[in-house]
């Protein structure tokens, strides 16, 4: 968005004047825009405002019949009261974690490959299969994945060439967060570098030409003149992604799930679904989803905020 | 540039074999689970899972799939929610970002704010699925459509796309003396061609993978829900009962012998060819935009 004053609408004559007419009026004036518009704001009331108005339902017991009772902070202290929910936090920011910190330099450290490569060819080789992951279902991708990671499955299958013993990989729950991250890994290292690749490629060659005068070799340009660049774009992403911090990504665990495992990829939203929508317990549900709500918009705002503080680099 | 010297030095090679590894770990499981469901049920059952070529083709669990009572009407429910919930997501983006990147529109400020909050802000599972059944849409296919109408993200980069619209040529039609509808339709929209195709692609993909929502909203009788969640019933629950039925169970262990992985890739194959369609076109205009600078993300 833009900031206060470098906005357009201070550029001509006529704008002023429109400035100067009362809000209404100029309302009233851009009418037909606003008749455009009415659809897609009715979507929003229907189907993200009336949602977020029923998370009163939080403080109330549900009653599908009649009108719900006030229950007060009853469903909180129930929620804060039970070891369960901390279990399933501590595991939603562990995976998160996993996901969003540790699998981060991954992203950078492949675009950074992809363009030491000199052969355009191979290049877009890379680039062609390394994004089709990332348009896969999580459906289709744990399908994939549970069957390579069977017990006759190729993974293995190749660990057998190096004289390694066939594990179950999926039941076993010492490995599965790995699994998940790995799998997440796997799926966005193509489509989420692209960012930091275009980041690189349109870094001036003059800067590349000075640091070769300098006698810089390859890490040392990477270090200067790369890194640099990537701190925008990396800034960025890292923002939108603690938006994700206490969802973890719910589709994936539900599909990588399994009785053996599921209390360690337990998480918030399959906690959600499971009472909400299987259980039946709505009020419940609607709590956590609340403090999962605030909590996740407090985290995104709070490091824009410091982010465009410290280095003025915000996502708006 | 960042990389001088020879094209063939150790580093390079190191790099290529690398990168080549990775991609191998994408293609590979594809390409295995291809083979496998193109194999004959005794065929496939002896492969391994890195063999990429099928033993013995055969169409048995294409034949199996294609004229199964669940999967059939869950291939159709999918392709009529993916077509017509696109059409309505393009509409509504479309016409929300010609609205939102008008010059001096007195409200674009707050109604970008709200547009953020909803981007940002979750309500949850179950104060939705309240709303959708309170409209009365439990069990039809506008529940899934409706409930994605619109996504901020997609409808912020098709933003960015109308407000690269040369201005003077805008400022051309407006002289011509152009409405809103004629200036969308006949100069952004054709203008802005390649960010619309793109756009749709992604929302054409998410609708094809969609499978949560329709999990929850469509499941009043086994013939309205979708594609994905058949899927996932047998690919990642193992019901092998739902796929075949309670009584093809039997008559394929006695006669046909299925190989239920070969089975399962069969699905996963059909899944996934709309995508492979979609593919090189999101390629082609998506990445032509990224690779020129025109957008950024």
């Amino acid at each position: 968005m833009k900031r206060k004053g470098d906005s357009t609408d201070i550029q001509t004559g006529t704008a002023s004047q429109m400035r100067r007419a009362p809000l209404w009026k100029r309302v009233w004036n851009e009418k037909v825009l606003y008749l455009i518009l009415l659809p897609t704001m009715l979507y929003f009331i229907f189907f993200k405002v009336l949602p977020i108005i029923n998370m009163r339902l939080a403080f109330y017991s549900f009653n599908a019949r009649g009108p719900w009772r006030f229950s007060g902070l009853h469903y909180f202290e129930m929620i804060f009261s039970s070891p369960a929910f901390f279990n399933i936090l501590k595991n939603t920011l562990i995976i998160s974690f996993m996901k969003y910190i540790l699998l981060f330099p991954f992203f950078l450290i492949f675009a950074i490959m992809l363009t030491q490569v000199r052969s355009w060819g191979f290049r877009k080789y890379v680039q062609v299969i390394s994004y089709l992951p990332h348009f896969l279902s999580w459906v289709v991708i744990a399908g994939i994945w549970i069957d390579a990671l069977s017990i006759q499955g190729g993974v293995n299958e190749l660990l057998g060439l190096f004289g390694i013993e066939a594990h179950d990989f999926m039941t076993d729950r010492s490995v599965i967060r790995w699994i998940l991250m790995i799998c997440e890994g796997w799926r966005s290292i193509g489509w989420d570098s692209i960012i930091y690749y275009t980041a690189i490629i349109s870094i001036s060659p003059s800067l590349f030409e000075a640091a070769d005068m300098d006698g810089a070799n390859t890490f040392q340009k990477i270090w200067h003149v790369v890194l640099p660049a990537l701190i925008t774009p990396a800034v960025t992403m890292f923002i939108l992604n603690l938006g994700f911090f206490l969802s973890a990504g719910f589709d994936q665990v539900l599909n990588f799930s399994n009785t053996a495992v599921e209390s360690t990829i337990d998480i918030l939203d399959t906690y959600i679904y499971r009472i909400g929508i299987q259980g039946g317990q709505y009020s419940l549900a609607t709590a956590v989803s609340l403090i999962k709500g605030v909590v996740g918009m407090i985290l995104v705002l709070a490091t824009h905020l410091v982010s465009k503080r410290l280095t003025g680099e915000g996502v708006w | 540039m960042l990389v001088r010297g020879r094209k063939f030095s150790i580093g390079q090679i190191l790099l290529v074999i690398l990168l080549f590894a990775l991609t191998m770990t994408m293609l590979i499981p594809l390409l295995n689970i291809l083979a496998k469901s193109l194999s004959s049920p005794a065929g496939s059952m002896e492969m391994s899972g890195l063999d990429i070529i099928p033993h013995d083709l055969d169409f048995t669990n294409y034949r199996i799939v294609f004229s199964h009572p669940i999967l059939v009407p869950a291939l159709i429910n999918s392709v009529i929610i993916t077509v017509v919930g696109t059409a309505i997501n393009m509409i509504l983006t479309v016409t929300a970002a010609y609205v939102l990147t008008r010059p001096r529109l007195a409200l674009k400020r707050p109604i970008m704010v709200f547009l953020i909050i909803m981007m940002l802000f979750d309500p949850g599972t179950v104060p939705e699925y309240l709303v959708v059944q309170n409209l009365g849409l439990m069990g039809s296919k506008w529940s899934v459509i409706l409930v994605t109408a619109v996504n901020v993200y997609y409808l912020i980069i098709m933003m960015r796309y109308f407000e690269s619209v040369p201005k003077s040529i805008v400022e051309a039609a407006e002289i011509d003396g152009a409405g809103h509808l004629k200036s969308m339709t006949s100069v952004y929209i054709p203008l802005a061609k390649s960010g619309i195709a793109t756009i749709t692609m992604f929302y054409a993909v998410v609708r094809w993978n969609e499978y949560f929502k329709a999990s929850i909203y469509l499941t009043e009788k086994s013939t309205d829900t979708v594609l994905q969640v058949v899927l996932r019933q047998f690919v990642v629950l193992g019901d092998v009962v739902s796929i075949l039925g309670q009584q093809n169970v039997f008559d394929y262990n006695t006669l046909a012998r299925v190989d239920y992985a070969a089975l399962k890739g069969a699905t996963i194959v059909v899944a996934i060819v709309p995508i492979l369609i979609l593919y090189p076109f999101v390629l082609k205009f998506y990445t032509k935009d990224v690779m020129g600078g025109g957008i950024k993300e």
